[in-house]
Parts: C-alpha cells; structure tokens; sequence
C-alpha cells in the first residue's frame, strides 16, 4: 500500500540530490573560471546561466515542498504540525551560520578587494608611468633631432640624392626603417633592416597631416617582434617636398623596463576600473552559493522532518482508523530499528491482538445469534405459549402461539407491564390477574387451567409458570406456558356424554318393549269389558303411555344413534344430486324448501345414509324454526382454503335465529332453545360432519334467520375433471 | 559555444523590460564585387560610435573585440543547411597608455596597427577593402544565395569579471542590424 509514496520519495530524494551536485559542481568550475580565466573563461557565463536555471529548479522544489507542508498544517493532517515545527526549526539552525558566513563574507571579500586599490599605489602607479614617459620623451627628442640632422646632411637639392641616400641614413643610424614620402603621401624610397620588407610602415594620415602642416611629428610605434620603435615624421627645410620617416628601435634595456611599467600600469589600471565588477562577480558567486545552501537546506529540513515525523504520523493515522472501527490495521514499519520502529511494530502487534479479539468477540456474537435464532424457531413451532417476563413483570418476548392462544400480538408489547394485556382485551383479564397475582403474592412456581370468556366462546387455558433462572437460585424473571385446552376438554366432554348416552339408551330401551306391549296388550283385553265411561279412561291412558313411549323410544334412538361409534360407507357422491334428491322429500313440507345449486357435477367422498341423516336434522331444525316469509334455502358453493378444495353447503330459515350466547354451543348436546327435542340435532349433525373431515357452524345472518354452514373436502382429482365450470369462491374464512 | 551563450543570454535579455537598440555600428556602402581572377570581394565602411561605458572601458585598458560576422547560404536553404560560406574576422582594439596610442589587432593575421586617435583606429577598423568571400566558380550559378553580414562587439571576449554586468547593461550590446543581399553570381 505504502510502496508507491516510497518510491516517489526515494525519486525526489534521488532527483533532489543530483541536483544539488550538479549545482555544486558548476559553483566549482564557476570558481575554477574565475581563477583560469584563460582557459575556463569562455564557461563561465554558460556556467553561469546553468546555476540559475538549476537553483530555480531547486527553489521550486523547495516551494513546492514547503507548499505541500502548509496545506498540511492547514487541513491538520495528521503529523504535519511537528513536521511544521521540526522544519522550521531545522531551517532556522542551518540559516543562521549560514547567513553569518555570507554577511561577514561579503564584507571580508569587499574590504579585501578594496585594499588592493589605495591612494598611494595609483599615485606610485602613475608616477612611474610618467618617469617612463619622461624617459622615453628624452629618448624621442634625441631621435627627432638626429633625423633632422640626417635630413639636413643631404646637401643635394633634388629628391633622388634624397632617396638614394636613405641607405646610408639606415646604416649610420642604426634606424629599423628609413622612408621617405612625397607631401602627397607617395613612397619615394625605402631602407629597412629587413631586405624582404619592401614596403615602408605606413603613419596614419594624422601624423601626415601634422607634418605637412609644418610641426614634426615623434611617438611610438609597436614593432613586429613587440620591441617598442620611436616613429619621427620630419618635413625637409630644404623645401625639396619630401617627409622622412624613421623608426629607431628604443633601446633594449628601457623598452624592456618601459615594457614592464607599462604591462603593470595596463593591469593595475584595468582592475581598478573593474573593481564593482569584480565585486559583483564574487558577491554573485557567493550569493549563488548561499542561494544553494538555502535551498538545500530548505529541502533537507523539510525532507528530514516529515521522514522523521511518519512513523508518527502512521502511528495518529493507524490511531483514528482504530477508533473508528478499523482494527485491521497494519502500519508499514520504518527501516531503522529505533524506538519509533519499536513503537510501530508494539502498535501493529496491539492491532492485531485488537482483531483478534474483535474475531473471537464476533464468532461468539454470531453463535449466540444462531442460537437464538433456533430457539426462536423451536419457540415460534411450538403450540403451546410461551412467555418470559422480567423481574418487574414486563413482557420480554414471547412466541407466535403465544399471539395465537391470546389473540394480541403479544410480541408487539414486548417491554410492556403484562397488565397491558387485560388493558387491550377484557376477556385476557382472568390471565392477567392470575400472572399479576402471582408475581405480587411472591408465588414463582405453579400451575393452574384459567377459563376466558371471548366473543367466540369459552377458552380454557392450562397454565404453567417458573422461575427464570440464569444462575443457581438467581432469578431474574418468570416464564409463563399455557395451552389452549378448549377442543381437548370440549372432546373429554363429548366422550362423556357419548357414554352416557350409550347406557342411557341402553338403560331405557329395554324396559320400553314391554311397558308398550303391557299398555297394548291391557288396552286390547279390558277395553271391550270395561263400561264405556272406563273404557275412554282406559283407551286414553294405555294410548298416553304408548305415544310416551314412542316419544321415548325416538329418544333413546337419538341417544343411540349420537352414542353409536361411526362406521362409515363412504362412496363418491355429487353434490348436488343428493341435495336435490333430499330436498324432494320436503316438497308437501309446510314450508318450500329452495335448492340453489352451487357446486355442479362437484362430487365428494362420502356416507350417504349418515349425510342424508345431517340434511334432515338440519332441514328439521328449519322447519321447527318456523318463519312465515320466504323460503328454507339450501345451497352449495366451491371453495378452496390453503390449497384445498371443499364444498359448503348451508341451510338457511327465516326464524328468528340463533341465540347470539348460544350460538358458539349450538353444536353441544343439550343445548336447545326449542322446548321439544332432545338436544342431540346439531350434536349429531356436528359429529357426522367431524367424522366426514368436516367442519360446521351456526350464524346469524344480517338479512335475519338463521344459518347453518358445514363445510366438507371435496375429491380433488373429481372436481378437476368434471367441473371446470363450477363457481369457485375463495374462502373468506367468516362463517 | 559562444554562439550557445550568446543565445541563450539573448534570450533571458529578451525577457528584460530593457528596450535594446543597435544603432551604435552602422553598416555603410557595403558592396561585393567579382574581381578579375574570379573572386567575390566584399568592401564595407562600417561606422562606429562607441558610447560613453564602452570608450571609458576603452580608456581603462579594457580590449574591445569586434567580430564581423560574413555569412552566406542558399536563399532557398533549410535551416540545418550548413554556410556556403562563413568568415569571422574578429579585430581587438585596444588603448596604450604609455603612448597614447590606440592600437588595432588582427587576431586572424597578428598585425598590428597603431593610432593616434581613436577615431582614426575606428576608421581603419570600419574599413574593410577587397576582403576575399568566395570564389565564384564554387557557386551555382543557377540558385540565389542570401549574404548577411553583421558586426558586433564581443562580450565573451571582455575579461571575465565584466562579463556578467555587460550581459546585463545594454550600453555592451554594441552591434549593427544585419545587412543581407540576395546574390546571383
């Protein structure tokens, strides 16, 4: 991750360096330059130029360099403070003898270069120059004078005796060159120590100038080998209109010395003239220099600070990360093994141990989820409810069954006081007082059958509750487990009432054959002896006993019949079919009975004799129900619940209908609001339906009467084949 | 070399708020012939006016050398195109104190001229008579050729220490505009 940012540092150090040796470098030729300037000279200014394009380089480097560290400070990144103050603090030590050594530098190298120039030196400089001068002057006027004489010993007044006699002139003087010129400027004869030089050393037109306008002319002229000549112009006196020209060699002696004044003069008077410029040059050099010192130093304390600060600032960087979560972090150690290093790698080992830990934490958190999660499972798979409160008696959590038994989303009111409960339903009331008592009498273990009254009937729970323990003997709550025991104690009832039905009829109907019998048989043999008047009493009488006993003998036949185990012939049957063939029978009945066939060519597995019995105990309790208006309607319909199919016939009468608090117990035996019959109807029509896998209710319609609605499975595979077009009506599950 | 120094110093001059002007050497009656053997022979009068830092140099003893650049390619050439033809001559003008003189030096030819005047030294040194460019037979005589000649005062030929100041002061930057001919031997 950090290998990049390490190569590009290790680059800039790399480039930075090269830099600075470069520059150094050309700061030592530009010296070398200076002190050679013979064979360096023609360097120095490309040298020169290199340097500065180079410390601009460098200074860009720097600035960029100080830039970054700034917008550092700035954005408080972390480390960039102490990298800030060890900068600076770096910088502040490398610039202080290092602007010490420049300023005094400066003033040492002006001083210096000032003391090679005083007053004395220029004015023994020049006194010198002149005593060479006035030397050479004396010199000059000898010259000038001997070639005068020499023009003057030519006594011949034409210009050939002249030119002809420049030979001898040459010779008796020992001149380097003898000329003579026309006033024109023409060459008329030459004589040089040279016999190859053909041509005389040509004066300028000055000089010429000077001489025709009468005055002489002497100075000095370099010669060929550098030994000073003394140039004389003279004009003739004779006016033969002719110039002569000599050039004597000074003596060797007093070039030489005159020579060597003059070199010094030349060197001294030149320095002197570039004293600033001297100065500039070395105080550019030194400024150079200091420049690259700066820089460099700039570079260097601001490199060293951040490479000294990044241990430091990984370990804040790796510090935040921590705090916010990240416990996976690794710091890249630092290549020296110093106690930075070591406090590195002592982070990078805590971090570790940090996810570690966090691993571990995290396993046992997930373990405890799983497990959780599978108690919730077996808990929400349970039937029965369960319940967990806390010491305080609020609802901690409780399963779905619980929900179901109870009826309130009991896992909604998790947190709650278990008081809520009786709050939100009335009926819950009997519970909540049960738990409540308990937990305010101190009871923590028991168990108790709890009996709630709701809309839909009666509901009796079995109810068990405990301590929770999460220690030994340290309780921090309670559980409670109840079950619907409703259906079980409803089927415990019926049982029993099946038994003793069964020995009821058993009970009765044998003694009834010959009551009857003895009835008929007194009837038959004393009514024709008896007088009229006792004959009436009797017919009367043994008639009573007999209807009695009929009555008695279809009682008992309904007891048998509720108390007979079931034995069912089951066939498929349509629907439909039979409904209409039961319906027929009721044609003269004292009420129409409707058919409103909803399930055509629908069949469905069952007894015929013992279903034919429940149509008739259900058209039979419409007809007693009475109602003057309307017909009794029996109708079918299709349905599907849950992926099954089932067929719902009902039976609907105009009569006042059921009573609404007993309407839930309609189906138990006994329970009647009619003031004949046995009370067994709707029983037996319940348990026929029961054994045909079916369900039946009662209710109260809101058009009025009342309605019974049973409900059995219909034959899957029949119904596909043979009715497609039968109206299929998804269960609303209200009846 | 010096060309590379003297462009590269040029162009970091170029980027100064200092208007440079080249007046002080005046190129006059410049001429090229074709001489009887054949050859193409400039002749030249070049005024010099030095100005007030460079003659006080001058009289400081500080030489003065002056180049005077004779250039000449295709009119048509590409510009890597190497010079037909290219002469240097560069000349040092100098003052002796001891005599007053103002002394002329050839640097090609080592010969030495003396003067008493410095007008007279810069006369002789502006003169240039019959100088030889080129023999005619060398050119095609079908293509054009551009001849350019410019003179100018050499800084890098100053003693070091005054370099970096004349590079910097524009009273150094003694030299003529260019003066080109089209030319079809």
């Amino acid at each position: 991750m950090a290998a990049a940012p390490m190569k590009q540092r290790r680059f800039d150090v790399v480039a930075a360096a090269m830099l600075v040796m470069l520059l150094l470098a050309s700061l030592h030729l530009i010296s070398a330059a200076v002190q050679r300037s013979e064979e360096l000279g023609q360097w120095f200014i490309p040298l020169l130029l290199f340097t500065v394009v180079g410390l601009v380089m460098l200074f860009v480097l720097v600035g960029w360099n100080l830039w970054q560290l700034l917008r550092d400070y700035r954005r408080r990144v972390a480390g960039s403070r102490l990298s800030a103050r060890l900068s600076a603090l770096f910088l502040v030590i490398a610039l202080v003898p290092v602007g010490v050594v420049y300023f005094y530098s400066t003033r040492f190298l002006s001083s210096g270069i000032d003391s090679w120039f005083d007053l004395q030196v220029d004015s023994a400089m020049e006194d010198a120059l002149s005593l060479s001068k006035v030397s050479l002057d004396l010199h000059k006027r000898e010259r000038l004078k001997l070639t005068q004489n020499l023009l003057a010993t030519v006594e011949d007044t034409s210009q050939t005796a002249v030119a002809l006699s420049v030979d001898d002139m040459r010779n008796a003087t020992g001149a380097n060159e003898v000329a003579l010129f026309s006033l024109q400027g023409k060459v008329l004869a030459v004589s040089h120590a040279n016999p190859e030089i053909m041509l005389p050393t040509p004066p300028d037109s000055g000089m010429v100038q000077q001489v025709v306008s009468g005055e002489n002319y002497v100075g000095i002229a370099p010669g060929q080998d550098g030994r000073l000549l003394v140039r004389c112009l003279v004009q003739d006196k004779q006016q033969r209109g002719v110039v002569l020209q000599v050039l004597y060699p000074v003596p060797e002696s007093l070039s030489e010395l005159i020579q060597s004044v003059q070199d010094a003069y030349e060197v001294y008077r030149t320095r002197a003239y570039m004293r600033s410029q001297i100065k500039f040059s070395f105080a550019l050099s030194l400024s150079l220099v200091l420049l690259l010192s700066v820089f460099g130093a700039a570079w260097a304390a601001v490199y060293t600070a951040r490479r000294l600060v990044q241990p430091i600032t990984d370990i804040a960087e790796g510090t935040r990360a921590v705090a916010e979560g990240h416990y996976d972090k690794q710091l890249p150690l630092p290549q020296v093994k110093d106690e930075l290093g070591f406090l590195v790698s002592s982070f990078n080992a805590m971090t570790r141990r940090i996810a570690r830990s966090r691993n571990a934490l995290e396993e046992s958190r997930r373990k405890l989820q799983t497990q959780h999660n599978y108690l919730e499972t077996v808990l929400g798979g349970l039937s029965t409810g369960v319940m967990a409160l806390d010491a305080e008696g609020r609802i901690q959590t409780a399963n779905r069954a619980a929900d179901q038994i109870l009826g309130l989303p009991v896992r909604e009111l998790e947190g709650k006081d278990v008081r809520v409960l009786g709050m939100r339903s009335d009926a819950l009331s009997p519970f909540v007082e049960r738990v409540a008592g308990g937990l305010e009498q101190g009871i923590h273990q028991g168990r108790s059958e709890i009996t709630l009254y709701r809309g839909g009937g009666r509901q009796v729970l079995l109810f068990r509750h405990s301590p929770l323990e999460i220690g030994r003997g340290l309780a921090v709550g309670h559980v409670l487990v109840f079950d619907d025991v409703t259906e079980l104690v409803k089927a415990q009832r019926d049982a029993a009432w099946g038994e003793v039905a069964r020995r009821l009829a058993h009970e009765i109907k044998n003694p009834l054959t010959p009551i009857q019998l003895s009835a008929e048989r007194l009837r038959h043999k004393f009514l024709r002896k008896m007088a009229p008047e006792d004959g009436k009493v009797l017919d009367r009488a043994t008639h009573t006993i007999v209807q009695q006993v009929e009555a008695m003998k279809s009682m008992v036949n309904d007891f048998s019949d509720y108390a007979k185990p079931s034995k069912l012939q089951l066939e498929p049957l349509p629907v439909d079919a039979f409904l209409s063939e039961v319906i027929a029978l009721y044609e003269g009945a004292a009420q129409q009975v409707v058919m409103q066939a909803g399930a055509p060519g629908l069949t469905i597995e069952a007894d015929p004799v013992r279903l034919r019995q429940v149509m008739h105990n259900l058209l039979k309790n419409a007809l007693e129900a009475g109602g003057a208006d309307g017909p009794i309607v029996v109708s079918s319909r299709v349905g599907e619940e849950e992926g099954n199919d089932f067929v719902e016939i009902a039976v609907s009468d105009n009569g006042p209908g059921f009573d609404p608090e007993l309407i839930t117990q309609a189906f138990e035996p006994y329970v009647t609001n009619k003031t004949k019959g046995t009370g067994l109807g709707l029983a037996i029509v319940k348990r026929i339906v029961a054994e045909h896998g079916g369900v039946v209710h009662a209710e109260n319609p809101v058009e009025g009467g009342g309605r019974v609605v049973l409900r059995l499975p219909a034959m899957a595979q029949v119904l596909v084949r043979t009715a497609p077009e039968a109206p299929r009506l998804a269960d609303k599950g209200g009846h | 070399m010096k060309r590379i120094t003297r462009t590269i110093a040029g162009l970091i001059l170029f980027c100064l708020p200092v208007v440079l002007q080249a007046e002080e050497v005046n190129l006059r009656n410049v001429s090229l012939t074709l001489s009887e053997d054949g050859r193409i022979l400039l002749d030249a009068d070049i005024g010099f006016d030095l100005n007030d830092t460079v003659a006080e140099a001058l009289e400081n003893g500080v030489p003065l050398t002056f180049e005077t650049h004779v250039q000449m390619r295709r009119a048509d050439a590409w510009i890597w195109e190497s010079d037909v033809v290219e002469h240097r001559l560069r000349t040092v003008l100098l003052h002796r104190p001891l005599s007053g003189m103002y002394e002329l030096r050839n640097l090609s030819g080592s010969e030495h001229l003396s003067f008493a005047t410095r007008d007279a030294a810069l006369r002789t040194l502006g003169n240039i008579v019959a100088m030889p460019v080129i023999e005619r037979s060398r050119l095609n005589l079908d293509e054009d050729y551009l001849v350019r000649i410019e003179v100018h005062l050499d800084i890098e030929s100053l003693p070091l220490p005054m370099r970096p100041l004349a590079y910097l002061q524009r009273d150094w930057w003694i030299s003529s505009e260019p003066w080109e001919w089209r030319l079809r031997p």
